[in-house]
């Protein structure tokens, strides 16, 4: 009878132990002020222009919404060279798939556009702080262009949890 | 008498179909304002906001209500058409007719009318990059394209490549 209590017990300790594990090693964010972003690299799959240049300044507006950052720089701007704590962002399209809006609205099952994108957060001197896989869906209602909204807020969300500058209180 | 009115009524006929013609030649001649709609990208300019689009003095112009916006045809480093289509009805009646019985609503989904796309890459003073969407009505594209290439913008792809490349790029599902 005694050791099954002590078993319990020490059950309970191992339980205890692991649930409080994720809020003791929250990831600490690095420390970022300005980030670059780099147009949409597609060579691999052929992406639609208007896919791209959507994907593109969504990522942009977003991260200047939500993203935290003191400065959002565009691809190509010089202003960039000058800022502290840059990190340039990448990404390469790594899937896609152009559904329909006719086919989601009559079936509401089939049709959905979806698209992947393979994102690397690096600093100045090109050393890759973050990679992460995105997607950027629309399954129900709204134009194909909207996955590229869905990725670009869940794109700046990762931003977000990642990287703070020294204004920015998360 | 009556001879005389039949050709005074006959006169004025004619007088009447005359200035018809001369007005129809007269809009003809006038350059014609494209409707468009700048979808995004567009700096000052609301996502979605409805205008006129022309190209002229080297630059391109989107009027909106009493404001206007411009990017130099010289800065523009690829210009793009496409081709799309957005359902017939519009949005809302579209949305409610999707609770119709029987699935009645979704027929309407069906009916779909083309558009033009126009999307445009352009650099800004600090040589930043930025991207432009312009919906049109359907082959509305094409000749602003032609007018920005002829005022100095550039383009990647020509028109000989877009007409050899396939009508529907490849792409791939991924996996989740």
């Amino acid at each position: 009878m005694k050791h099954p209590l002590k078993a319990i017990l020490w059950l309970a300790v191992v339980a205890v132990t692991f649930a409080a594990t994720p809020l003791s090693a929250q990831p600490v964010k690095a420390k970022v002020s300005a980030i670059q972003v780099e147009m949409i690299h597609s060579d691999e799959i052929k992406l639609p222009a208007e896919f791209q240049i959507s994907l593109y300044e969504n990522l942009v507006r977003q991260l200047e919404k939500q993203g935290g950052f003191e400065h959002v720089y565009r691809d190509g701007d010089r202003r960039a060279k000058d800022a502290a704590d840059l990190v340039v962002l990448h990404s390469t399209v790594r899937g896609f798939k152009a559904g329909s809006e006719r086919t989601r609205r009559v079936t509401t099952v089939a049709g959905a556009t979806s698209i992947t994108i393979h994102c690397e957060f690096k600093n100045a001197d090109g050393k890759v702080l973050l990679e992460k896989d995105v997607n950027g869906k629309v399954r129900f209602f709204g134009g194909n262009l909207r996955a590229t909204y869905d990725f670009a807020k869940k794109t700046a969300r990762v931003a977000h949890d990642n990287f703070s500058s020294s204004e920015h209180k998360s | 008498m009556k001879r005389r009115k039949f050709l005074v009524s006959i006169a004025m006929t004619m007088a009447f179909a005359g200035l018809a013609v001369c007005g129809a030649k007269a809009q003809q001649s006038a350059k014609p304002a494209n409707n468009a709609i700048a979808l995004t990208g567009l700096p000052g300019v609301k996502d979605n906001a409805k205008g006129t689009l022309t190209v002229e003095s080297g630059k391109l112009h989107f009027s909106y209500g009493k404001k206007s916006s411009e990017v130099n045809a010289a800065s523009i480093e690829d210009v793009v058409t496409g081709e799309d289509t957005q359902a017939a009805v519009g949005k809302t009646v579209s949305n409610l007719s999707m609770v119709a019985p029987y699935g009645s609503g979704r027929f309407l989904a069906l009916f779909r009318t083309k558009f033009d796309t126009l999307t445009l890459r352009y650099r800004d003073e600090n040589g930043a990059l930025h991207g432009v969407i312009f919906a049109l009505p359907a082959s509305g594209a094409e000749p602003i394209k032609k007018d920005l290439l002829a005022q100095g913008a550039h383009a990647t792809v020509s028109e000989q490549q877009a007409a050899a490349a396939p009508a529907n790029s490849s792409s791939k599902e991924p996996k989740q």
